[in-house]
């Protein structure tokens, strides 16, 4: 037979402080100071957030930036940010705004397409956009703005990928101007830009034959 | 040619890691040490666990500023050879090898107790035999999973912690909502109050239940942030585990039981404390209380068992690495043959020093478990040792080795505070004098005497009242001396004094190693600080 419960003030404020005083020290415990170190390195975290908020990928006849839609989906799809991809057609000065422009139109509907299967197949959603101007680099900003975008990503130039030269006039002025910030991704040679010590191009096989730069 | 850099260890020990490293240690002692106490000090147990619990707290603290300063696996040894020299630091680090040998025993014996209370054929007096084996293939079952290297996970022991300290969390708060009394806990206190030596034995008991904080200290090399993770880990294990025994001590103490108790073997009624300290009961008397809480006890008569046994073995294991892993860095340190630091050529593992120290637990089980296996040995037992056997008799040796080795630490922490005052102290025992010694600032503690005395108290105690301690230790100590002699002459290394150690360049790589850049920058801003003051003090006419 079992005996009578007891319950006493005594016993319930002692039952009371021991739940607290456990829960409280283990809490206390695992909440430790930041270091110096992890200060800066949350301080990054919360840049970056702040980075990823809302990101505009730019594609143009100038700017090739499908290599950098993948980058663009993904960092999305971990921050779960807004993903807005446009295409600027350039409308040159000596036709009219509303010239037909059918093959720029069919590349741009082509381009955004990659975008939105890359931007599905990462779970993404993503808003695209066609649009029409007289100068690339005024548009992509004005549209920044417009969509208070927190991150332009932009390929490279699309002619001459990255060679030493200037990324492209389109670029670098979008780059300079923008109020947020900017991730040029310039397309890799994929293991041909790297060069051993004679200043051969690194290849498979080796390089015993080869002769020193002089 | 560029230096080769040593491998470092990787540290992957997260706060809660640490502190699950330090509880399946500490955390097992509860249930061991509750019930010896309450054989003991009878209505004056919780006073037991007070007075030993006070001394904790000091030793906590000096540990935790010592690991946080020194970031080093080995623990009390290292500090007492930084602090005192090498002899001294040999002597603190046999004791804790002998605090590792008795865990792995003490602990492998109370995990069957636990099992016991499922499987009554595992009853130590009604079934010794069987008692005995099991204990036994668990010890000889871990030093084979040691030897081999499967690992426990660190992930295994956070969830089992985890668990332990909601299971027991519950316990005390459902018994004292449900079944405690303040009238009984006073009316046990006056009228089962002990005689002093009853007292004095309750102590040196008591102390066992807060054994083990030198496994934060040994994983403080792979803990990250380690100067300021492991004062938090430090501190919150030592409140935990304070709680838990004085709640357990006065709850036994006062609590109205659920179920009736058994009557004693002269067919009188007992307390429930008296109960949870008798010989047949106080291996498992942490679930003996928890099943006499009324509602939860239901619930907790089937898992908190198993969850014991499960913690104690973890703590069992603790002690089979922790004996090598000392062993190791003793001999790394010159204390200790090279043999210790000999690995197995195809598991990568130091199978001498896991055989050596394995193979004295079994010696220790084996003396343990004499007296119940052999009527004879029983009679000798009760002539020279006043009959104890069994967790008494492991308990002894362990409150020997803890008390031997904590003292050293005090008075290790005292010399590092007077002669080391320009390592950085992330974490500080409150209450210090400030002092000048050799032209500069340091701070005596006030706090590490009080812990010495109480300490050293507790030290002579357990050789008052522990025959087999009082026998056993110090010989322990002494065939330990004798083997470092030995050794030091042999290797042709100073005897009683110490090697030369580079501290300084030693401190900076520890601080660097350990992640702590700013604490490195400090030590170092300081080391040329002292530097510029002597030089100007020598120059001055």
């Amino acid at each position: 037979m079992n005996a009578p419960v007891h319950i006493t003030l005594t016993g319930l404020i002692v039952a009371l402080v021991i739940a607290f005083a456990i829960g409280s020290t283990i809490w206390w415990m695992l909440h430790p100071p930041a270091s110096f170190v992890q200060k800066l390195a949350a301080q990054a975290e919360s840049e970056f957030e702040r980075l990823v908020g809302s990101i505009m990928v730019v594609f143009s006849q100038d700017i090739e930036s499908g290599h950098m839609m993948a980058l663009a989906a993904k960092l999305a799809r971990g921050e779960r940010s807004e993903l807005l991809a446009i295409y600027v057609i350039e409308v040159p000065f000596t036709l009219p705004p509303d010239a037909e422009m059918t093959a720029e139109e069919r590349t741009a509907l082509d381009a955004l397409g990659a975008a939105e299967t890359i931007a599905v197949k990462n779970g993404v959603n993503i808003r695209t956009e066609i649009v029409r101007a007289r100068v690339t680099s005024q548009s992509v900003l004005d549209l920044a703005k417009r969509e208070k975008a927190n991150l332009i990503i932009l390929g490279s130039f699309r002619e001459g990928k990255y060679t030493g030269a200037p990324l492209g006039r389109a670029i670098e002025t979008i780059a300079a101007n923008a109020k947020c910030d900017v991730l040029i991704g310039v397309e890799g040679k994929h293991g041909t830009l790297l060069v051993d010590e004679f200043g051969q191009a690194a290849a498979p096989g080796g390089n015993e034959d080869r002769q020193p730069n002089v | 040619m560029p230096e080769k850099k040593k491998p470092e260890l990787r540290r992957s020990v997260t706060p809660w890691g640490s502190f699950a490293w330090g509880y399946s240690d500490v955390g097992a002692d509860i249930f061991v040490g509750l019930g010896l106490v309450l054989g003991a000090a009878a209505g004056a147990s919780n006073v037991a666990f007070l007075f030993a619990g006070v001394v904790y707290v000091c030793i906590g603290l000096a540990y935790t500023e010592l690991a946080a300063t020194y970031p080093v696996a080995g623990g009390g040894q290292y500090f007492v050879m930084r602090g005192l020299g090498d002899i001294f630091g040999f002597i603190a680090g046999w004791a804790v090898l002998l605090d590792f040998t008795i865990d792995i025993t003490l602990f492998a014996w109370a995990c069957v107790d636990y099992l016991s209370q499922l499987l009554p054929a595992l009853n130590t007096t009604a079934n010794p035999w069987p008692h005995f084996i099991v204990a036994l293939a668990l010890v000889l079952g871990l030093l084979s999973l040691n030897i081999i290297g499967v690992r426990e996970s660190t992930a295994f022991n956070g969830v089992v912690s985890a668990l332990d300290i909601v299971s027991e969390t519950t316990i005390l708060t459902l018994g004292f909502l449900f079944a405690f009394r303040p009238e009984i806990l006073i009316h046990t206190m006056q009228t089962s109050w002990p005689s002093s030596n009853d007292l004095m034995l309750g102590i040196s008991l008591a102390i066992v239940s807060f054994v083990g904080l030198e496994s934060i200290s040994q994983a403080a090399q792979e803990t990250q942030r380690p100067a300021s993770v492991i004062p938090r880990t430090s501190v919150a294990l030592i409140l935990t585990i304070l709680i838990f025994a004085l709640s357990y001590s006065n709850l036994a103490l006062g609590m109205q039981p659920w179920h009736p108790i058994p009557l004693d073997a002269h067919g009188h009624t007992q307390a429930l404390w008296h109960w949870l300290g008798n010989g047949d009961n106080n291996g498992k008397a942490v679930a003996l209380l928890a099943q006499q809480v009324p509602y939860f006890g239901a619930v907790a008569a089937f898992y908190v068992p198993v969850l014991g046994a499960i913690l104690l073995l973890i703590s069992s294991n603790s002690g089979v690495f922790g004996s090598s892993r000392i062993a190791y860095a003793m001999s790394s340190a010159k204390l200790l043959p090279s043999a210790f630091q000999r690995v197995h050529p195809k598991f990568r593992t130091p199978m001498v020093s896991l055989v050596a120290f394995v193979g004295v637990s079994v010696i220790e089980l084996f003396f343990a478990a004499l007296p119940s296996l052999d009527p004879a040995a029983s009679a000798l037992y009760a002539r020279w040792f006043n009959g104890e056997s069994g967790l008494g008799f492991l308990a002894d040796l362990y409150a020997f080795g803890a008390a031997t080795s904590y003292s050293f630490v005090f008075i290790a922490l005292v010399a590092l505070r007077l002669f080391d005052p320009l390592s950085p102290r992330k974490f500080k025992m409150p209450f210090n004098i400030p002092v000048t010694v050799r032209g500069e600032r340091a701070e005596f503690p006030l706090v590490a005497v009080v812990g010495f005395a109480g300490i050293f108290a507790i030290l002579l105690f357990t050789l008052k009242t522990h025959p087999i301690g009082r026998i056993a230790g110090p010989a322990w100590l002494v065939v330990g001396i004798i083997i470092y002699l030995l050794y030091r002459r042999n290797k042709r290394l100073p005897i009683l004094g110490s090697q030369r150690h580079d501290w300084r360049t030693q401190q900076a790589e520890i601080l660097r190693n350990a992640g702590e850049l700013e604490l490195m920058d400090e030590y170092l801003a300081n080391l040329k600080a002292s530097d510029e003051r002597r030089a100007q003090a020598a120059a001055a006419p």
